[in-house]
């Protein structure tokens, strides 16, 4: 924000064109070329930038992978990705162009030279391309193959123009290898240069999160332990583990989804508003969020696997009997936990949160349940007929936030019933909302990392996980304990029932 | 069509048809975001209609149609009342957008506004999209201009661009103006910028392209670089060539946006363009 403004100052003419920044040249190079995110995710998020007008007119796209492979298959086969997944409809004109750039090198980075190839390719861009030696290096690579990567790119970076490093996650398994590899980054990149990517937070709602936060005068005011019961934060995946059994049997649902995305929502839900909307301001109140919360004891903590069972009417086998996965495997695919933020707006308002596979249905949504009216003065018809508000943001699908009140039936009687308000966000913006990936590759080429995750807020997201993790060595699980289809364990929902509450109705 | 119409009549049409054709307990989406009224004289009717047809998909909105119709020996309201649904993908619930067009007959063209503050959505903004050539001073202009929050011109549907900028700058104090002409300038606007700081004394500009295109780009350079700069023009139906002091600037990325694109872009700014008015202030 501040380079826009710094440049417009400078060049008169910029004022009022400040709506669309466009990058300055550059290559992009993904490392992992050959592996699914980059053809679901990253070549059509590119695409769809250039489609709308975002990307410079001297970009470069290198695809590096040990696989063999030339520039014309790779831009054949990302053609075909695109096509296949792209959010625009395909132009030729616009593919020709952003293909023109487009490369591939077979290396292998732990081999001896093996980042030769890479740095020649790169060069040579520079010359023909005009990329000024400005250079993004996107590791969508298996942690194992992490640091020869991270040490060649360091040990050879450009000379010239910036150098700014993409970090796909797993960002470590625990603090300890989060803090080493924070450490082997720094040593070849300042932390400016690197953006951890979660790719919730390019999420049009999850952004939209802060507007509804701050951007409103009426819900500041009520966001806190005086107004708010509880809050209830769900991520909820209707797919099992989708042959991805090598990596999930080590992360299981507490690295995979709680370390990162739910406690993301969880900072943004519970952060004090930032001073204004630069990374460091907006990243150091979600910090504070982070230290705040306080380890929960083990009976807060529920995990859960799931066994066979149906979702959407069709059979499913239980985690046991997916592909690759041990038959008495103790990987956890469900985790629920009571959290305490302990600062002054959240004491002694819990923060209820989960998130599991083989749920009913796909669904992430942050609710906010207020207190109930403190003294209804009517006769009603059913104790249970005056419900709290609930405030409920829906991350997806159906992304939008709606609210439950209460209001009469009509008739002679006072019969109280909750009806929904309803804000849908496809219903009032009707042009389609960008894929996270396409806004925070974006923000990486404009040198942004608001939407990205500092160093701190990893490490202080392993703390959580590992104290969490060290609990549960000491007791084996009995898995499965919940039925595919169903909304996790009964142990999840005495959690909440401990406390008078339950989980909110679907 | 509803004949010698009612504010009343409108309203009892459009809620039949809001649940028409629903079950019991269910419902379009119905969420607004403004009401956008249009003031659309005989001319313009075709390229009005075309535009708005598209729009409904992308801002459920209110949408008033004005026709005025001053002719007419009728002193009447007629009304057209519509409500269209748009489905957003496979499964999902449609969204509705309203539509009411209106022919004002006779004298009731003299009162446009007492026509439309009845209909528009509360709390929300509301954009007056005005076809063709505006009038300041006019009395329909100036009673519309005072109900909307923005109001939506192209200098390049007028028959003289230099004269209607030239009173133009009358209404910057009264309503926030957009202006399509200007919006079509944007690609260009941003290939100018690029040429900075080897244009900062520039004295000359050459456009090959219409007339209010090549007076705004004038004017936006004379007025963000603080001197004259002489505008030479050759007649193009579009803009096609800009050069500053010799050196061309040239636009990258999209497409030309269409002109449903256009004054789609248009109806989600809010507030005042000060460049604009100071390029209109600034026009040789």
């Amino acid at each position: 924000m501040t380079d826009v403004t710094t440049e417009a100052a400078e060049n008169p003419l910029l004022a009022g064109l400040t709506l669309r920044r466009i990058p300055e040249p550059c290559v992009i190079s993904i490392f992992g070329a050959s592996g699914d995110l980059t053809k679901r995710k990253l070549i059509p998020a590119l695409y769809a930038l250039a489609a709308n007008g975002y990307l410079p007119e001297q970009i470069a796209i290198v695809g590096v992978a040990r696989t063999p492979s030339s520039d014309a298959e790779f831009r054949e086969t990302m053609r075909a990705a695109v096509e296949e997944h792209g959010r625009e409809p395909f132009r030729t004109d616009v593919w020709e162009s952003l293909e023109a750039g487009m490369r591939y090198v077979a290396t292998d980075f732990t081999a001896e030279g093996g980042e030769q190839p890479l740095v020649e390719v790169l060069n040579e861009l520079d010359e023909t391309s005009g990329t000024l030696g400005n250079r993004i290096y996107y590791l969508a690579i298996p942690p194992g193959i992490i640091e020869p990567t991270v040490v060649q790119i360091g040990e050879h970076r450009s000379t010239g123009g910036w150098t700014r490093l993409i970090v796909e996650k797993p960002f470590g398994r625990d603090a300890a290898s989060a803090r080493e590899l924070n450490q082997l980054l720094t040593q070849h990149f300042d932390e400016s240069e690197i953006y951890r990517i979660d790719h919730y937070l390019g999420k049009e709602t999850v952004q939209n999160m802060l507007v509804l936060r701050f951007g409103n005068g009426i819900f500041e005011p009520i966001w806190n332990r005086l107004m708010v019961d509880h809050v209830q934060i769900t991520v909820g995946e209707s797919l099992g583990i989708e042959g991805r059994a090598g990596f999930y049997e080590q992360a299981g649902a507490i690295r995979d989804i709680f370390q990162n995305h739910l406690l993301q929502l969880v900072a943004l839900t519970a952060m004090e508003p930032p001073i204004d909307f630069t990374s460091e301001s907006v990243r150091n109140e979600k910090v504070k969020v982070l230290r705040s919360i306080h380890t929960p004891a083990p009976i807060e903590v529920v995990r859960g696997q799931y066994g066979p069972g149906f979702v959407e009417g069709e059979e499913v086998p239980g985690y046991r009997q997916e592909e690759g996965v041990s038959p008495d495997s103790l990987t956890e695919t469900y985790v629920a936990a009571k959290l305490h933020v302990d600062n002054w707006r959240w004491a002694d308002t819990p923060f209820y949160i989960r998130t599991g596979k083989r749920q009913p249905r796909r669904e992430t949504t942050i609710a906010i349940q207020f207190k109930r009216a403190p003294h209804p003065p009517f006769e009603i018809d059913h104790a249970d007929a005056l419900r709290p508000n609930v405030l409920l943001i829906h991350i997806q699908p159906d992304e939008g936030i709606s609210l439950t009140m209460s209001a009469k039936a009509p008739g002679h009687g006072m019969t109280i019933r909750p009806v929904h308000m309803d804000f849908w966000y496809g219903g009032a913006f009707r042009s389609g909302l960008p894929e996270a990936y396409e806004r925070l590759i974006l923000d990486c080429m404009l040198g942004d990392p608001t939407l990205f995750t500092r160093a701190d807020e990893v490490e202080e997201q392993w703390g959580l996980v590992d104290a969490v993790a060290a609990a549960w060595k000491r007791e084996r699980p009995v898995f499965p304990n919940y039925a595919a289809g169903t909304w996790g364990p009964a142990a999840a929902d005495e959690l909440l029932h401990r406390d008078g509450r339950s989980w909110r109705r679907h | 069509m509803i004949e010698n119409a009612t504010i009343r009549a409108i309203e009892s049409e459009l809620s039949r048809l809001d649940s028409d054709g629903m079950e019991p307990g269910e419902c379009a989406r119905r969420t607004r975001v403004l009401t956008h009224v249009a003031w659309v004289p005989r001319r313009w009717e075709e390229a009005a209609l075309a535009v708005l047809g598209g729009l409904g998909d992308r801002h459920p909105s209110r949408t008033i149609v004005l026709f005025p119709d001053p002719e007419e020996q009728r002193d009447a309201l007629d009304a057209e009342v519509s409500v269209e649904r748009f489905g957003y993908g496979r499964g999902e619930p449609a969204i509705a957008s309203e539509v009411i067009c209106i022919w004002l007959r006779g004298p009731r063209a003299k009162a446009p506004a007492s026509v439309v503050q009845p209909l528009l959505v509360s709390d929300l903004p509301a954009f007056l999209r005005w076809r063709g050539e505006l009038e300041p001073g006019s009395p329909e202009l100036d009673q519309l201009v005072a109900v909307v929050d923005r109001l939506v011109v192209d200098g390049g549907e007028w028959d003289d661009p230099a004269a209607t900028y030239g009173r133009l700058g009358e209404l910057f104090e009264r309503v926030a103006i957009s202006d399509i002409a200007w919006s079509r300038l944007l690609p260009w606007r941003r290939a100018v910028a690029r040429l900075w700081p080897d244009i900062a004394e520039a004295q000359r500009l050459e456009v090959g392209g219409p007339e209010a295109e090549a007076l705004l780009l004038c004017g936006w350079l004379r007025g963000r670089l603080g001197h004259e700069v002489a505008l030479h023009r050759e007649d193009r139906e579009q803009l096609e060539r800009v050069e500053v002091d010799g050196l061309a600037a040239r636009p990258v990325g999209a497409e030309p946006l269409s002109p449903v694109e256009l004054l789609s872009a248009e109806l989600e700014l809010f507030g005042r363009d000060r460049i604009y008015e100071e390029a209109v202030r600034s026009l040789p």
